[in-house]
């Protein structure tokens, strides 16, 4: 039986021999879905450590990248045997970076622990018109829209794609989160955003207490 | 007032001082706005500014006449369309906004490491450049010929449309003219140069701890390509090569110091070795990295984002030339009184014992971003209350071009079957100047 505990130091040491043998070697033992989803949980866990290492300043932006990347491809590893569960679904996030800015880094490593912690992302990319999130938020009906952008007139989009939120009456219905390096709590507020980050696993965090 | 010609020469002053290790008559003052800021103050459209940058003159001149500063506050810009479009660019994208802008791009994949090892300039002009600009296609050498020679011809335009432009508001204002553009330069250090648009922010990520080797070499090999790109054709005692500085914030220390460090700091060495200074842009928060800022030759021009001037005037202020750190959101969010007093704190902390410009931490890209009013009010509060009691004394640490002289380059020679040893020859060296001059153009596309 693979150590847990082994699997979740590997991801919070971001030792990526180590994660892919203990992997590799799990699914080669034919594990149940409910073994599987132990597993993931471990993962997560380590995530949850990379996080908080992050937020202690021991690791960087940089880190948080190579991270989301191992958990890429671990769930390509275990999706064989995790099965049709989606136990380790805690809600969803329709998320872009906002019209006129095309950076997306800041929200590729969001979506990366966002989907490590249990979300189901729906990432509509860069330079996102208001209209495109109302479309998308109607379709799925997510607990949680995120906004990204870096440069300041992101902000002057932000602002529009909640006005285009509210007027679509769906405002009511998720929670806000917005990200990137020009925004702050002030703003959020004054746009009517519950919340600002300008830290990736913060702004999970912030996400994991909405919908717990 | 006094007449422009005084002026300049008052302006000069001001930041040969600072350059020289002179405390100056009074904080020499840089505002800079963009091409997208002027074209909006002017009420223009903004794509179409920047396909024709000529547009912007006269909302460039009324800016002069709206804020105080000591250099020409119209910087134009670094991005123009008519080049990258002509080239098909996926680096450089005009968005929705009329912003150009850099998407995430990889330019370079892993199985590249070795041939840019082995032949770095073979391996940027033959795989990377026509990743990144689609109509540099090998595979269709006519329009890859006819598009460089079309985006060429867009470069030197726009760039001299801009230059021009400055020139006339900087003698009709008597702004400090700085040196001639051929007297300064603008490289990368090498890691940032591989992040940026050969291997981009992720893949580089992940290649720190996957191939750190392949990265140090990859370093070395770029080294004497980055270091001529910077490198001024005619220098002066007042030249500086300008390098935005990416990656660090975003490292670990034990990588900057085995991986980003190195390469970089043997550059600025060796500029310093030929009497030039840099300019480095400190992208982010580089609070964690003042130490080794500290090693760089004296008078090193700081330009910082975040973080506390305290700490930094006190760790490098009697070494390096600071400037940057104002908030460009306070000019934004905050009321014209508090503006002053952050400026009038700014001026307490950064400007004793000299060395210190005053500056933005960013520029601001858009109408919006400031109200000018306060920006206004700010820059004539430091113009009336930056004044030095004891101009003329010496500042701090003077810079020795001798201290440097020890660094000699251990780097190889560029060597590749695209370039011309044209200067070995009398008759053909004229040759050199435009293959110096193409070398130039292509290596900036990558920056």
């Amino acid at each position: 039986m693979i150590d847990l505990e082994a699997l979740t130091a590997a991801v919070g040491d971001l030792n990526e021999d180590e994660l892919l043998r203990m992997l590799n070697e799990f699914v080669a033992t034919n594990p149940s879905p409910e073994e599987a989803q132990a597993v993931v949980t471990a993962c997560q866990r380590g995530m949850a450590i990379v996080g908080d290492l992050f937020e202690n300043g021991e690791y960087f932006v940089g880190d948080l990248i190579f991270a989301g990347e191992l958990l890429t491809q671990s769930i390509d590893i275990l999706k064989p045997v995790i099965g049709s569960s989606n136990s380790t679904t805690i809600g969803k996030i329709v998320l872009g970076t906002v019209e006129g800015d095309l950076h997306d880094i800041g929200k590729n490593i969001f979506r990366s622990m966002a989907e490590a912690a249990g979300f189901i992302v729906y990432d509509l990319g860069i330079d996102v018109k208001p209209q495109a999130f109302v479309e998308k938020v109607q379709e799925v009906q997510p607990d949680i829209v995120g906004m990204s952008g870096v440069l300041t007139l992101a902000l002057e989009s932000m602002k529009n794609t909640v006005e285009a939120l509210k007027k679509a009456e769906l405002k009511k219905d998720v929670k806000i989160i917005i990200g990137g390096n020009p925004v702050t709590s002030d703003f959020a507020q004054m746009i009517g955003a519950d919340a600002a980050t300008n830290n990736a696993a913060e702004g999970v965090k912030i996400c994991q207490n909405w919908v717990n | 007032m006094s007449d422009p010609k005084s002026l300049q020469q008052e302006r000069i002053s001001l930041f040969q001082n600072v350059q020289d290790s002179i405390i100056p008559r009074r904080v020499p003052i840089h505002v800079r706005f963009s091409i997208g800021y002027v074209a909006q103050f002017g009420e223009l459209d903004m794509a179409e500014a920047q396909w024709n940058p000529q547009l912007v003159e006269e909302a460039a001149d009324k800016l002069c006449r709206t804020i105080y500063s000591d250099t020409c506050p119209y910087d134009g810009s670094l991005r123009y369309p008519s080049f990258y479009r002509s080239l098909e660019s996926q680096s450089f994208v005009m968005s929705s906004s009329g912003f150009i802008q850099h998407p995430e791009v990889v330019g370079m994949f892993p199985e590249d490491y070795d041939y840019l090892i082995e032949n770095p300039f073979d391996c940027l002009v033959e795989r990377v450049l026509p990743r990144q600009y689609k109509a540099l296609d090998p595979s269709d050498p006519v329009k890859m010929a006819l598009r460089l020679a079309i985006s060429l011809l867009g470069y030197e335009n726009d760039f001299q449309t801009t230059g021009n432009i400055i020139r006339k508001l900087t003698e009709k204002y008597g702004y400090g003219p700085g040196v001639p553009p051929t007297a300064n330069g603008f490289t990368e250090a090498p890691f940032d140069f591989i992040a940026d648009q050969l291997r981009g922010f992720k893949e580089i990520s992940l290649d720190i701890r996957r191939c750190p080797e392949k990265l140090i070499e990859v370093c070395e090999a770029l080294y004497p390509i980055l270091f001529k790109k910077g490198l001024p054709v005619s220098p002066t005692p007042y030249s500086t090569v300008f390098i935005p500085l990416h990656m660090p914030t975003f490292m670990r220390e034990k990588d900057f110091a085995r991986l980003w460090w190195p390469t970089f700091k043997r550059m600025v060495d060796e500029y310093a070795s030929l009497g030039i200074h840099c300019r480095l842009f400190c992208e982010d928060d580089w609070t964690r990295y003042l130490d080794y800022l500290y090693e760089l030759p004296t008078n090193t021009i700081l330009m910082f984002e975040y973080g506390d001037p305290k700490l930094i005037k006190e760790k490098l202020g009697k070494k390096h030339i600071i400037t940057g750190l104002y908030p460009v959101t306070m000019l934004k969010s905050s009321s014209k009184e508090q503006c002053l007093q952050k400026a009038q704190e700014m001026l307490d902390i950064l400007a004793p014992g000299g060395k210190f410009i005053f500056a933005l931490d960013k520029p601001a890209l858009s109408i919006n971003d400031i109200n000018l009013e306060t920006y206004c009010a700010v820059t004539e509060f430091v113009r009336d209350n930056g004044v030095y009691q004891n101009a003329g004394e010496i500042s701090g640490l003077e810079f020795k071009q001798e201290d440097y002289q020890t660094a000699p380059t251990t780097s190889r020679k560029i060597e590749s079957k695209y370039l011309n040893a044209w200067a070995e020859s009398p008759e053909l060296a004229k040759l050199q100047v435009f293959e110096d001059k193409l070398f130039q153009y292509l290596i900036f596309l990558l920056l």
